[in-house]
């Protein structure tokens, strides 16, 4: 077909010809993407391939040398400091996203469930999901410098409240207590990101064809069997969008760490992502070292990920096909 | 006539932006780069008026982003482009970084001598010159410290009368921390010596003998540990107001009776106690309720160094040279522009004559300080300080605090684990120093 058009068109020669090739302006019209994309992100990446098997530092471009392997090495050797520190700050960012991502995914699908149940019927829904996800767009900033604000010491609110309300009789400071540090870092990620999750596990349920609910209520199922055996089942590719997608951002957590606790106390809020930063921009500088741990970090995320997959993938019964399709 | 007339003032507005356009080109054009909106003042309000045949590019940057990204990228990449920076403004904690590096021009490159520089402080001068005691930035200000302490405060509590009374009581850390002890029983708990650890901090980093790295080695000076204990001591004890500076408790203990003594700089003075005294006028507030004295050592805080860029110093010709070295002669010798700016700003200046002769011109008796005059004051502190200052500071001081001191005092480890974690840090951080 396609070549007889193309020889029709031949045929016709000059008639065609003063039609518009309208495909290539296409390529017009991504163009800018392309360039934009080529200049600052895909060189930028092959750059940092490249930095990571050299010894650069501080901007030493005319020192540059190729080191092989040394870099990778060293830091997926845990008894140097280098690789300590980052395995130490790779555990922190686990530990930051686990406790946050948890409770995350539970109360998330308890509240699309209960905004998607006919049975329930909510009021006022609109103005709930804006409130839940309200937090979501106040900036990293904004928040971390509202609860530093809050949980200070000496004097701030919290200290203040809880001294007034006879909790305690000395200020406390909360911020040198790693577990607080912590919690307070999964809970602020938690805080920021449940209402994005919700809203995505609504239009989810919203995807799942009706009949399969109608089917369910005309069988007698309660609200519990109709979540387990019909949501649930059906949620799965969304529930593992939602994973992977919040264990990506988890794993690259910058901001709030380093605008909350600049990774106190003694680095026990240290992530990944802030500790590439402090070797890149911070001491002597180690580009090097900087680019090795992003590679490193990108194909952690890429196996975590392949995992997930691999886990939660679509290994159906016969009846759950059947219901399914 | 409506098309003539535009036509007319098409013609007129042509000829205008030519001649803008040909005035222009014959300027001598600098670029300065910054990271604080002080040197901008200056220029705008004093150099640019003075010199009419320069124009400057002015490039302001955050402090951050000037010497971690946008500084080094543009001195390793494209030192010689015309974007680059002639003369760039360089802060204390980073400063020695770039003063050792062969990016910043030898000041005898651009037509100083040595004995134009005698007129500054020399502290000042010295803080400016790389290993091999070669000039490379000046300064237009000297930023030496002092303690600032409440006199009905130390009436009421330690029965002292006047500033020499209570330099007595200071003048070393021994004296200090009893003094603090005595200070915290008399007033029952009510009154701490000072607010914060950070406070303590400067001065005793300049009672160091050696700075943090010498000859490629991590040197953890004695003056470091000796801080380490007595920070534990006064922690334990409850011999400040566990303030943190630039925080809600340290500025409230500025305007209320709970803090009595601060140790700040020139500029801590006027911009950061004063405004934060809660008052405006004496007896309002604790305003005309503070003294200055020297304290238990002569320090310095802070400060603005000027450097010329290498690069471009090399490749501009005669004409341009001389301005750029004017431009830093104006701004950081010049005794007639120093002199104006000091009196305008109230900012201590690193012209000795100028300090000498303000003093000696009746000085500058300040109300803020019970009639104190801070001008003589600086002067004689400016002279005690010694320089043990390097290119690591900023981060070797962030690191030894947040790895070893405040876990410390914290009770978090001990000593010798809080000095280790430090050490580790420090070999994460620097891939190039040896540390054992």
């Amino acid at each position: 077909m396609v070549q007889q058009h193309a020889i029709k068109q031949r045929k016709h020669g000059k008639a065609m010809t003063s039609k518009v090739n309208y495909s290539r302006y296409g390529y017009f019209f991504v163009a800018p993407f392309i360039i934009a994309f080529v200049v600052f992100t895909l060189y930028s990446i092959i750059f940092t391939v490249q930095i990571s098997f050299t010894n650069l530092t501080n901007w030493r471009l005319d020192e540059m040398s190729p080191v092989g392997i040394e870099n990778y090495k060293l830091l997926l050797d845990p008894s140097t400091p280098v690789g300590s520190g980052f395995w130490a700050a790779f555990s922190n960012t686990l530990i930051i996203w686990v406790v946050n991502f948890v409770p995350q995914l539970l109360i998330a699908l308890l509240l699309a469930q209960w905004f998607t149940d006919s049975r329930l019927r909510i009021r006022f829904q609109g103005g709930f999901k804006v409130l839940i996800f309200m937090p979501n767009t106040i900036t990293a900033a904004t928040i971390a410098i509202l609860f530093y604000a809050l949980f200070t010491y000496p004097i701030a609110p919290v200290n203040t409240l809880l001294q007034q309300l006879g909790f305690m009789h000395q200020p406390v400071q909360f911020f040198r207590s790693v577990s607080f540090s912590r919690g307070l870092i999964s809970f602020l990620q938690w805080w920021m990101w449940y209402g994005n999750t919700m809203i995505v596990l609504i239009a989810g349920i919203l995807g799942i064809n009706p009949d399969l609910f109608e089917a369910g209520l005309v069988d007698g199922c309660n609200s519990r069997q109709m979540f387990t055996k019909i949501t649930l089942p059906l949620l799965r590719p969304i529930m593992l969008y939602t994973l992977v997608t919040s264990m990506i951002g988890g794993l690259q957590m910058f901001d709030i760490p380093q605008l909350l606790t600049q990774g106190d106390p003694q680095g026990a809020t240290n992530t990944v992502a802030r500790f590439i930063y402090r070797q890149a921009f911070f001491g002597s500088y180690n580009f090097n070292y900087a680019a090795a741990a992003s590679i490193i970090l990108f194909f952690i995320i890429l196996v975590m990920s392949l995992l997930l997959f691999y886990f939660m993938r679509e290994r159906g019964t016969k009846l759950d096909r059947r219901v399914g399709k | 006539m409506k098309k003539l007339i535009s036509l007319l003032l098409v013609m007129v507005m042509m000829l205008s932006i030519a001649s803008i356009v040909t005035a222009e080109s014959e300027k001598i054009k600098l670029v300065v780069w910054s990271f604080t909106d002080e040197l901008q003042g200056i220029l705008d309000n004093y150099y640019i008026p003075a010199h009419p045949d320069v124009e400057i590019t002015y490039v302001l940057y955050s402090t951050e982003e000037f010497f971690q990204t946008a500084f080094p990228t543009m001195m390793a990449a494209t030192p010689g482009s015309a974007e680059a920076p002639d003369v760039f403004a360089l802060e204390a904690d980073y400063a020695k970084e770039w003063i050792n590096s062969d990016h910043t021009a030898p000041l005898t490159d651009i037509g100083f001598t040595e004995e134009e520089l005698a007129v500054s402080v020399p502290s000042v001068v010295d803080f400016g010159r790389d290993p091999n005691g070669v000039a490379k930035a000046l300064s237009w200000q000297s930023t030496p410290g002092a303690l600032f302490y409440r006199a009905s405060l130390a009436e009421e509590y330690l029965d002292v009368e006047d500033p020499e009374e209570f330099q007595e009581l200071v003048k070393d850390w021994e004296t200090f921390f009893e003094t603090a002890e005595e200070l915290n029983q008399n007033s029952e708990g009510s009154v701490k010596m000072f607010n914060s650890i950070g406070d303590i901090y400067k001065p005793f980093f300049y009672q160091r003998q050696t700075g943090w790295v010498k000859d490629g080695k991590l040197v953890i000076d004695p003056a470091m540990i000796e801080l380490m204990e007595y920070a534990k001591k006064a922690k334990d004890e409850g011999l400040y107001n566990m303030g943190e500076q630039w925080q809600e408790t340290w500025f409230a203990g500025m305007k209320t009776d709970t803090t009595m003594a601060y140790f700040l700089p020139t500029w801590g003075l006027h911009y950061t106690l004063k405004p934060n005294s809660g008052g405006e006028a004496v007896g309002e507030g604790t305003y005309g309720d503070w003294r200055m004295v020297t304290g238990p050592v002569g320090y310095s805080w802070g400060g603005t160094w000027l450097g010329a860029n290498a690069t471009k110093v090399k490749e501009a010709d005669d004409a341009k040279k001389a301005a750029i070295k004017e431009l830093i002669r104006y701004i950081t010798l010049d005794y007639d522009f120093l002199k104006q700016y000091a009196k305008d700003s109230g900012d201590f200046v690193s012209n000795i004559k100028v300090a000498q002769d303000i003093v000696a011109e009746g000085g500058t008796p300040n109300d803020f300080l019970g009639g104190q005059d801070h001008y003589q004051m600086f002067s004689e502190s400016s002279l005690l300080i010694s320089d043990s200052t390097t290119g690591y500071d900023g981060v070797m001081n962030d690191l030894f605090t947040r790895f070893a001191l405040t876990p410390y005092l914290n009770g978090e480890v001990e000593m010798d684990e809080g000095i280790a974690n430090f050490k580790t840090e420090v070999k994460t951080a620097y891939s190039d120093i040896e540390v054992d």
